[in-house]
């Protein structure tokens, strides 16, 4: 097996576990500087997870679950769309995941004067295991609390649908943030923007919809794909079980799609340069 | 077995630009609402030519002052070495590779430095980047060692190996940003402005610091600044681009004397009233002091003097160079109204 993958390419994975390692160790002495900025940093990040489920949370106790599905299925929904936001904040921290503020404010320059493949890079920078797990464990907490699972799904398969689902997060990101190539001023917070859209979107759950909003929520804009699918498919409360492979199937198109735009956002990148700079957020 | 870096007879090149342009488009904005209207149809664009058709060659273990007026092309031309752009034409050779296709070999061996930025990191003491540095580089743990215990000596880090970079002054994070980029010993840097801001004290140490890097280490070094009179010390060599094109290539006494032949003469005499001298042209006057300046290239001083002897009594006699600064702003003043270096 190892003879067939390039040595180059072998030699980055290597460098990818080594700089994963450094930046946890560089995490650790960050939120350990001081016991108060831990403590406060995950009471913030407690209350913001709790914020961004609440009012779906509070609908389905109210009824008593939404539509077909059940109050626990609905809690369990609402876990794994939090998690899927966790695990973004937690390997693509520090603008890595909003990359269209590096881009807009000229820091890209600071990950192409490192000897690392830009992929390399974009896998490692934003590793905070801990200053960016807060999301991560309460949606952890609230996945428990659902009571739902056991039985239901197997394990390997929720953690290929949770990656997918984080991937198609980072490629939607990607590929909006090519803009700030073009217009660096105009699209540095268009990932804010698209965050903003995804988290808005993404607890509830979605049947009922008409099929062309529906279509276009697993197309175009696939949020349909960052909880309410996987869900609904790790649930069985799907036709078929084969769609539970579906946001897997989605994370290689939408990838693939967000890498090709950036590669492209690159190429103008190496010709025009950046005009703009501006040294906020590219350090933690 | 490495080569050594400072033996430079063997047309060793460590930077090469042949023929290289560098166009931008810059988008033309209306002034009013109807030309607005209009530019959202078609929207108007300028070519700004950055470089024309740059040819470089600086050999291994030369220092380099890069210098021009703002908007010349230094910056771009920097960029263009530092992988972070491509040529629109030409050819950019660094160290034997292409810097945007070989990127990450070659960064692996430059050090770059812009004033205005840093590669701190900004919560964590220096240590700490020095240490993101040597894994990121891949250092070996016994150059590592070495490099920092010389760079730590050398500018004086020692006290500052605790402090977060957001704690430093520009003074100190500037030393730290330098000694980062020769932490993995490169064999190129380049330095945009870096001593922009710093005091003189600050200036002399970096001045002072990057002399014996290259020096000890062989190290090319390409620095472009505002301040001649730090290039001068600096380099050996000035490089003054402008508009795009090269303007200026040789050494300072060159510069000197391609541009400003004037020197200053002034003159001690027993009266206060300042001899009129031929080919002189009086600029002031302090008590018995006179001062001149006349065309080095035209006239001699010994002439100047016996013709100053024949009205007066000369009691003590001053020659000097303008400074540099003043040198190269009257080749500035030259470029604006049209003319070249020669």
């Amino acid at each position: 097996m190892a003879d067939r993958i390039p040595v180059g390419t072998l030699r980055s994975i290597v460098q990818l576990v080594r700089l994963l390692g450094l930046y946890a160790r560089m995490d650790v002495m960050w939120i350990a500087r001081a016991r108060s900025t831990a403590v406060t940093f995950y009471l913030a990040e407690w209350v913001l997870g709790f914020g961004i489920v609440a009012s779906t949370w509070l609908l389905a106790e109210r009824f008593d679950g939404i539509g077909p599905w059940s109050r626990a299925q609905v809690v369990f929904l609402l876990g794994y769309s939090l998690l899927v936001r966790g695990v973004v904040d937690m390997l693509f921290g520090w603008n890595v995941a909003h990359i269209s503020r590096r881009i807009g404010r000229g820091q890209l320059d600071h990950m192409l004067l490192q000897p690392v493949p830009l992929w390399v890079l974009v896998l490692a920078e934003g590793f905070s295991p801990l200053s960016g797990s807060g999301l991560a464990l309460s949606g952890g907490v609230v996945l428990w609390l659902s009571g739902e699972g056991l039985g239901v799904f197997t394990p390997a398969l929720f953690v290929l649908n949770l990656l997918a689902s984080v991937a198609i997060v980072i490629g939607f990101s990607y590929a909006w943030a090519s803009l700030a190539f073009l217009a660096p001023r105009a699209a540095e917070e268009i990932n804010s923007s698209t965050m903003d859209l995804i988290d808005q979107v993404r607890a509830f759950p979605l049947d009922g919809l008409g099929p062309g909003l529906l279509g276009v929520l697993l197309s175009v804009v696939p949020i349909g794909y960052v909880a309410w699918l996987p869900a609904r498919s790790l649930l069985g409360l799907t036709d078929s079980p084969w769609l539970v492979w579906l946001t897997p199937l989605a994370a290689i198109g939408i990838v693939s799609i967000g890498l090709s735009i950036f590669g492209r956002g690159m190429r103008h990148y190496r010709a025009t340069g950046s005009t703009r700079y501006l040294a906020l957020g590219h350090r933690r | 077995m490495q080569p050594d870096r400072r033996d430079i007879s063997r047309s060793d090149i460590a930077v090469e630009l042949i023929g290289v342009h560098k166009r931008y488009r810059q988008r033309q904005r209306a002034d009013s609402l109807r030309g607005l209207i209009g530019q959202l149809r078609k929207p108007e664009f300028r070519i700004v030519e950055a470089l024309r058709g740059i040819d470089l060659s600086v050999r291994r273990g030369e220092i380099v002052a890069y210098a021009g007026p703002n908007g010349a092309g230094k910056s771009t031309t920097i960029k263009l070495l530092s992988s972070l752009l491509a040529p629109d034409e030409g050819r950019v050779r660094c160290l034997g590779a292409d810097p945007v296709r070989d990127r990450r070999q070659y960064v692996g061996r430059i050090g770059a430095v812009f004033g205005q930025r840093t590669e701190l990191w900004w919560d964590h003491p220096i240590r700490a980047s020095f240490e993101w540095k040597r894994v990121v580089w891949d250092i070996a743990p016994q150059r590592y060692t070495r490099a920092l215990d010389e760079l730590t000596e050398l500018l004086d880090l020692a006290e500052l190996m605790s402090t977060t970079a957001r704690e430093l002054s520009l003074g100190q994070r500037m030393r730290a940003d330098l000694a980062l980029s020769l932490l993995h010993e490169p064999e190129l840097v380049l330095l945009d402005e870096p001593t922009l801001g710093l005091d003189v004290l600050a200036r002399r140490r970096i001045l002072a610091f990057l002399a014996r890097v290259n020096r000890d280490h062989g190290t090319t070094v390409i620095v472009t600044s505002h301040d001649m009179a730090e290039l001068e010390q600096l380099a050996g060599r000035i490089v003054m681009i402008h508009r795009g094109e090269i303007a200026f290539d040789g050494d300072w006494s060159s510069l000197r004397r391609d541009v400003n032949r004037h020197r200053v003469l002034t003159l001690e005499t027993d009266g206060a009233r300042a001899p009129a001298i031929e080919g002189a042209q009086h600029r002031q006057s302090a008590g018995n002091r006179h001062e001149y300046v006349f065309d080095a290239g035209a006239i001699g001083l010994a002439v100047l003097l016996d013709r100053a002897a024949c009205q007066c009594e000369i009691i003590d006699v001053e020659t000097h160079r303008p400074p540099i600064d003043e040198v190269v702003a009257d080749l500035y003043e030259r470029w604006q109204r049209g003319g070249t270096a020669d």
